[in-house]
């Protein structure tokens, strides 16, 4: 699940960073979008009173219908998004896979114990926590962005990587998902919130990463350092050493080994077998599909192809599903707004002064956050 | 010390109206050579580019450099206040957090003055490259609000070409469509009413409406409106303001997608 508090030590370190855009102002845009974050996302969200959306014969919906629909609002908005599927897992994701499987079998048990006490509430909880992305939604789903006429990727191991590759090859502009990690496999703009609904009117945040690396102090690999420090997919961290502490260590010792000597290890044990040398090779050098050798290419949407696809056993309203096809067509034809930023040099950035009023600012602000989150 | 005096303050008030719907917020960079003011839209498509020449202002002091980062909505809301005859001092100390703008009326009987709080603004500077455009086109600039708002209920987007003969502005889209040409004027008696067309080579692009339309609320700054063009570049709509600046607005061209 990306890096722990990773976003949230930014937001406090390096607020500059993080930029916050409306999603109409990305027309234009390439996108790589880490499918198997949006699939799960769409599995959780997309239902109906509680209720999983279903085929005729019982096989979930959702995914799908998440795909449809908010690529459509994509590419309404005149992005053009590719969809980026995760491959196998690294062999040394297994301990977090392990411990994911152990939370599911929890919440089965959660489960069984809900549904016979009747509570309703606890019983969707943990029901959302059984969903699992499997193969099968990720073939559906890639049936139907060819239906769709939009370019995917299969990523030979990460997706965030492959992503974050496409997007240092100019590619794409940027990698959206929810995963902070596409930032330590170097993707220089990661967007959250990109395939939210709609109806929560998220706006999207937009991380980049000089700025992150610029308001941390750090290099691309102590911010890796930190990065493993702080919590990631593939191995353990050090017990009581956390993102305050981290980034103090970073910024002093430089890298994990000088700290490891500096530290005292039996007050902060490291895990054993500490496999953080490989963790950060692995996010050095991913293995990724050749961005080169990639081509991407959109095209038509095949409306007949989309309503025998999606109607009938899936249930889809076939007057919806052809109006989205209307919907693809029409952001297809006409010429693409070009951008400034594309035709003039940027000169120089000045962030934002500090003034003299800004401490006070920021405790108003602190202030209406504790009371936004009273009970009424 | 910043200190401008301006005798006709509804020039400000209409300058605030002609950027404050394309930009939310923007900084106004004060130096001895006077105020300006360069920000692109949110979208990125558009660019304000605002010169005030300290020459213009009746009295101006700039001791150092100072950036103001404003709301223009409010400060849009304070130039509102001022009657038209009104004459508006600006003032601001050296690092400071706030603006003042001080409205006299002409017989120095009413005096009010409004401070505005300062804000923290993230500022990109664009070079803007010297073009030698290909085309040029000097007309009323009423008359390009019109067109702009007419073709903008045909389409979102609306073609210029401009040729020897004249320039044509065209749009389509469900309803129909809809052509205006205007041809040179023959007898030029006052330029300001004339349709003057310098054309090196002819030239066609195409625009999203909207931006323009928010380009024509320049309209009661100048009589007079000059657009630039050349093949593959932002467009050039420019309006002067009186005798003490300008304002450019630079509009990206729509293009035709490659990879699709």
């Amino acid at each position: 699940m990306g890096i722990l508090g990773l976003s949230k030590l930014i937001g406090e370190v390096a607020p500059h960073a993080i930029k916050d855009n409306e999603i109409k102002n990305y027309f234009g845009r390439k996108v790589a979008i880490d499918a198997s974050m949006s699939l799960y996302q769409f599995l959780i969200a997309v239902r109906n009173e509680g209720q999983q959306l279903t085929s005729a014969d019982g096989e979930p919906t959702g995914h799908l219908m998440g795909t449809f629909y908010r690529t459509i609002r994509l590419v309404e908005n005149g992005i053009k998004p590719v969809f980026v599927f995760d491959g196998k897992p690294p062999t040394m994701k297994s301990g977090e896979l392990e411990k994911r499987a152990e939370k599911r079998e929890e919440a089965l048990k959660e489960l069984e114990k809900a549904t016979e006490a009747g509570d309703a509430a606890m019983v969707d909880k943990f029901n959302k926590r059984l969903v699992k992305v499997t193969k099968q939604h990720a073939t559906e789903c890639k049936e139907l962005l060819t239906l769709m006429g939009i370019p995917y990727v299969d990523a030979p191991c990460e997706a965030e990587a492959q992503c974050a590759a496409l997007q240092k090859a100019g590619k794409v502009y940027a990698t959206a998902t929810e995963d902070m990690d596409a930032l330590t496999f170097g993707t220089s703009v990661l967007l959250r919130h990109m395939t939210f609904s709609e109806a929560r009117k998220m706006p999207i945040q937009e991380f980049h990463l000089d700025q992150v690396l610029e308001g941390l102090k750090l290099t691309q690999n102590e911010f890796i350092d930190l990065c493993i420090l702080l919590g990631c997919d593939y191995c353990g961290s050090i017990r009581g050493i956390g993102p305050k502490r981290a980034i103090e260590l970073i910024r002093e010792h430089k890298s994990i080994e000088n700290i490891l000597k500096k530290i005292d290890t039996s007050k902060y044990q490291p895990p054993a077998d500490w496999e953080f040398a490989e963790a950060r090779k692995l996010f050095i050098e991913p293995e990724v599909a050749d961005p080169n050798e990639i081509d991407l290419k959109w095209n038509n949407p095949d409306e007949d192809g989309l309503v025998k696809y999606l109607c009938g056993d899936k249930n889809f309203a076939e007057d919806r599903v052809r109006g989205g096809a209307k919907k693809l067509m029409k952001a297809r034809s006409g010429s693409t707004q070009g951008r400034l930023d594309g035709f003039f040099k940027v000169l120089s950035t000045t962030p934002a002064q500090k003034r003299k009023g800004d401490e006070k600012k920021n405790t108003a602000k602190r202030g209406k956050g504790s009371f936004r989150g009273k009970p009424k | 010390m910043f200190e401008a005096r301006l005798v006709q303050s509804s020039i400000l008030k209409k300058v605030l109206d002609a950027i404050k719907d394309l930009l939310n917020e923007a900084t106004f960079d004060c130096s001895d050579s006077g105020m300006q003011l360069q920000a692109m839209d949110n979208s990125h498509v558009s660019l304000v580019s605002l010169n005030l020449r300290s020459d213009g202002f009746d009295k101006y002091r700039c001791d150092r450099n100072l950036s103001m980062g404003i709301n223009l909505g409010s400060m849009f809301k304070i130039m509102k206040c001022a009657a038209n005859d009104d004459i508006l001092t600006i003032k601001a100390q050296d690092n400071a957090d706030t603006v003042m703008f001080m409205f006299e009326s002409p017989n120095q009987e009413k005096v009010s003055d409004y401070e505005m709080k300062l804000m923290d603004i993230d500022q990109e500077h664009l070079g803007i490259p010297e073009t030698d455009y290909s085309s040029i086109i000097k007309m009323p600039s009423g008359e390009f609000s019109r067109i702009c708002k007419d073709l903008s209920q045909f389409g979102e987007s609306m073609v210029i070409s401009c040729t020897k003969e004249g320039v044509k502005f065209s749009a389509a889209g469900d309803v129909g469509s809809a052509n205006i040409k205007l041809a040179q004027t023959s007898n030029v008696d006052k330029e300001e009413e004339a349709v003057i067309i310098e054309m090196q080579e002819p030239v066609t692009l195409t625009f999203a409406c909207r931006y323009l339309n928010s380009f024509t609320k320049a309209t009661p700054l100048s009589g007079q409106v000059i657009l630039s063009m050349s093949a593959d570049v932002p467009l050039v709509v420019e309006y002067k303001i009186g005798e003490i600046g300008q304002i450019r607005y630079y509009l990206a061209p729509k293009i035709e997608d490659e990879d699709s």
